[in-house]
């Protein structure tokens, strides 16, 4: 049961703390439509200015906003190249990832490892006093919830103001936004901004779960964060007051635990991607037929 | 026609989910269990897992019997990496076997909270990688340089430039590529090195490294490279320049020949120091990692004929003919 | 007051495509005026009102309202002043808000978008009694999402939210031609009387010659970039459908339409 139990926390805690990443990919890609492929570089930068900063003994708590800051200008970048220079979405973003590729190899090299006795959030001072007593494991649990949830509802506090709102719509319609006097491309640069410090936040979040970064760690992170978003979207898709963010945490953990639940099987390693991807169509497909459902009901 | 095409598809999940349970298998016990992290599968890390396994037997333990082991490879994913080395250690695992750095970093972290022993193997470079202190050993795989450097003069005693590529975010190659730059001047070589970021470029650097007129091209344990050695072998050939290996797999695809070291061998003295903490005579904490010392000499006539380097007697008596031809 | 002077708009200049729409076109809309504008395809109506709006760049001229050179700003810039609604009804509202945060959207317009509520409940039954005039029940949907209301609806909605703040402009652009027709006569209707009641200066491009002739207070022809007829006052109150139908005609079967 223990064994169970710490397998779920486990699984929770990866979902919650990749959840950073949904939430970004449900802004670039669900709000304002635009294929982001800045994540798979922003993600490994989070991590690499956390890694830098934590081995060189700064606190634990400071990455936080300094990865915000990184990965907003990561954003910041890819939105200029985007709307100044005329450039593709779709390769405006693998610009700034390719930059990112160097500058990473740049700032922690290929490989950085935190050392144990170099304090992480989940060691440092504050959490030890609060919750000393509660195993590491379950520590990562309650702080990942606690930043997923406090990130979620400041999100969704933000999508209601007037600025959330105008966000909204230039992906819905950017015609509307310009008949609102709104310049739509200083707005997709800031959704941009806002998706990428989420998604750097993520990388520094898991640099200090797993006291590592590694330059091929951003790989396939997009990816991820489409899926866990049309994942979670899909099993909501009937329920219009379910709001995206939290659509976004389910689809997270659903894809953790799915991967998790693979490797439980003990399948034979070659075969992992293949299961995964079964696994995620029966999702989908699911998903789908009970939409059908309701409609035949209605 | 829809409901058969559903039928369809609900049976071929189910095959394969009843495929995936049937490879599930070993309840555990009061047998030591041990979860092997390996990052993935690759001709050298095999040979490294096997020799492990061997390293145990050789130790006298049996498996079933005094060990269980639940091997997983990451297919060379970081984040399944992650979470395998977290399912090692929510499973309570009595140890950790990592093969490969990443593999090792992941579940050194993993095992942070149980303080789980790890043991690793095939990392050049532990020290730098943060894992030689704690509870942790195993076993580094440094390439021989000099030895590789000793053999390139002595079957090409007229060469000037080794060409090498490598790729910038693997970490053992980056730490190999500088201890190549710092002995290489004794051996009256220069260094042209060519970083890549992924595989596809590899090609591109070896055109580059032929205009610029290199000897030789020397190979590291680099996955990128490797994995289009076959591919480099075509261009090299056909410029008349011997390509030089890290280890016999990579001589036995087509490299002149290679000072390497066995990584069954390594893997063997990994099972070893391995069972030594199984048994309780010593932790990890109080075994320090061990890098071998011990290396073949590889050669491939047949490669070094078509390049038309004649192979000395003194390297010949003690070399391992190693052509898959 | 809107002038155009000497403009000229060549689409795809220098290649074989190239087509001049305008050449020294001259125009001016006088303060309080009801503009109908109607031509065949190709006949420069649309690429006149995105001139207007700054939607696309124009070759030379200028265009000045209320004495201010406003050739030079950007077409969002120039939105500050101009209120549009579209030939598609989902281009003038976002269909994944909800009503409500659709009025307050535009409500805000001319001001900072910032952090603050974007929704001011105070407020929600001002847009009630606006929603309400519109005679089309839509007070009641103030939380639905704007994309399950039906094109007249959505139309009406956008006419509303584009004339809600002060502008100096409203430009019409063949509003009704996506709708069946008896909505898009209460649209039309509709659009009128906000016209009147907020005493608007409009531009509205039609296919729709009846109309033309019925709504406003002077009509344009254009034909080819040029101005075939361009009639005001007591001259537009005598013409009837037919007289303009057979010009209409005309120049249709010059163009080869």
């Amino acid at each position: 049961m223990n064994v169970f139990l710490d397998l779920v926390a486990g699984t929770l805690t990866q979902g919650l703390i990749y959840a950073l990443i949904s939430y970004g990919i449900f802004i670039t890609y669900k709000i304002l439509d635009f294929p982001d492929l800045t994540v798979d570089g922003s993600f490994p930068l989070g991590a690499a200015v956390t890694a830098v900063l934590l081995t060189r003994g700064a606190a634990p708590w400071l990455t936080l906003p300094v990865a915000v800051l990184i990965g907003a200008t990561a954003g910041l970048c890819t939105g200029l190249i985007h709307v100044k220079a005329g450039v593709r979405d779709l390769l405006a973003g693998i610009i700034t990832m390719t930059a990112l590729f160097s500058i990473n190899l740049q700032l922690a090299g290929s490989n950085l490892t935190v050392p144990r006795a170099v304090d992480t959030i989940f060691t440092s001072r504050p959490v030890m006093a609060l919750l000393g007593g509660v195993p590491l494991l379950y520590r990562k649990l309650i702080v990942s919830t606690l930043l997923a949830l406090v990130i979620k509802l400041i999100l969704d506090a933000y999508f209601r103001t007037k600025n959330g709102l105008l966000l909204r719509a230039v992906g819905d319609n950017d015609t509307l936004v310009t008949t609102l006097a709104v310049d739509k491309g200083r707005l997709k640069i800031l959704g941009l901004m806002i998706a990428n410090a989420l998604v750097a936040l993520c990388g520094c979040l898991v640099c200090h779960e797993q006291r590592s970064f590694s330059a091929t760690m951003g790989t396939g992170q997009m990816v991820f964060g489409l899926a866990a978003v049309i994942i979670g979207t899909t099993i909501f898709r009937r329920a219009s007051r379910v709001k995206g963010t939290t659509a976004a945490v389910v689809g997270s953990v659903i894809y953790k635990a799915v991967i998790q639940i693979a490797i439980s099987l003990g399948l034979p390693a070659n075969l992992l991607k293949l299961v995964t991807a079964v696994l995620f169509l029966c999702i989908l497909v699911l998903g789908t037929r009970q939409g059908k459902g309701a409609e035949r009901r209605a | 026609m829809k409901k058969t095409m559903k039928a369809v598809v609900c049976l071929a999940m189910c095959a394969v989910l009843l495929f995936a349970l049937t490879a599930c298998g070993g309840s555990k016990t009061a047998v030591k269990s041990i979860g092997i992290n390996q990052y993935g599968e690759h001709a050298s890390l095999d040979n490294c897992r096997i020799g492990f396994l061997q390293g145990l037997k050789e130790a006298g333990l049996e498996e079933g019997k005094d060990f269980t082991v639940d091997y997983q490879n990451a297919g060379f994913d970081d984040t399944v990496n992650a979470q395998i080395a977290a399912s090692f250690a929510a499973n309570n695992v009595d140890m950790m076997v990592a093969i490969a750095t990443p593999s090792a970093v992941a579940c050194f972290s993993a095992a942070e909270d149980k303080d789980i022993p790890v043991v690793f193997s095939a990392i050049s470079d532990p020290v730098s990688a943060g894992l030689a202190e704690g509870n942790i050993t195993g076993t580094s795989d440094k390439l021989p340089v000099e030895a590789q450097l000793d053999l390139i003069r002595t079957l090409q005693p007229d060469a000037k430039t080794i060409g090498i590529i490598y790729t910038t975010s693997e970490a053992n190659s980056v730490s190999t590529i500088a201890e190549y730059q710092e002995k290489a001047p004794s051996y009256g070589f220069t260094i042209d090195a060519i970083g890549v970021t992924a595989q596809s470029e590899v090609t591109q650097a070896v055109d580059t490294l032929l205009s610029r007129n290199v000897d030789l091209l020397n190979n590291l344990t680099d996955n990128n490279v490797v994995g289009v050695l076959p591919a480099i072998l075509e261009k090299t050939n056909e410029a008349k320049i011997p390509v030089y290996g890290s280890e016999v797999e990579q001589v036995k695809i087509g490299c002149v020949a290679a000072a390497g070291i066995d990584y069954v061998q390594l893997g063997i003295q990994t099972g070893k120091m391995a069972a030594r903490v199984l048994k309780g005579e010593i932790t990890c904490a109080n075994l320090p990692f061990e890098t071998i010392s011990e290396y073949g000499i590889y050669v491939n006539s047949a490669a070094l004929a078509e390049m038309g380097i004649a192979l000395p007697a003194s390297v010949a008596e003690k070399a391992v003919e190693s052509n898959a031809a | 007051m809107l002038e155009l002077k000497n403009i000229t708009k060549v689409y795809n200049p220098g290649e074989i495509t190239e087509v001049c729409v305008f050449r020294d076109f001259n125009l001016s809309v006088e303060e309080g005026a009801f503009v109908s504008v109607v031509g065949s395809n190709g006949s420069g109506k649309t690429s006149l009102l995105n001139i207007i709006c700054g939607s696309i760049p124009i070759e030379s001229g200028s265009i000045v309202v209320n004495g201010q050179d406003i050739t030079r700003e950007k077409e969002f810039a120039r939105c500050r002043r101009i209120g549009r609604v579209y030939q598609n009804p989902a281009a003038g509202t976002s269909p994944g808000l909800t009503m409500l945060e659709n009025l307050s959207l535009a409500d805000n317009k001319g001001k900072a978008y910032g952090l603050r509520r974007g929704v001011d409940r105070r407020r929600r039954e001002d847009y009630r009694a606006q929603l309400s005039e519109l005679g089309l029940g839509l007070e009641d949907k103030l939380d639905v999402k704007l994309g399950s209301l039906s094109g007249g609806q959505r139309q009406a909605v956008a006419l509303l939210m584009a004339t809600m703040t002060p502008i100096d402009f409203l430009i019409l652009d063949e509003h009704t031609a996506a709708l069946d027709p008896k909505t898009a006569e209460i649209i039309m209707g509709l659009t009128d009387r906000v016209i009147r009641e907020k005493h608007l200066t409009a531009i509205m491009v039609t296919h729709n010659l009846r109309y033309a002739v019925e709504y406003g207070s002077r009509l344009l022809m254009l034909d080819r970039g040029r101005a075939v007829l361009d009639c005001a006052g007591e001259e537009k109150k005598n013409l009837a459908v037919d007289d303009i139908l057979s010009l209409f005609n005309r120049i249709s079967i010059e163009c080869g339409n």
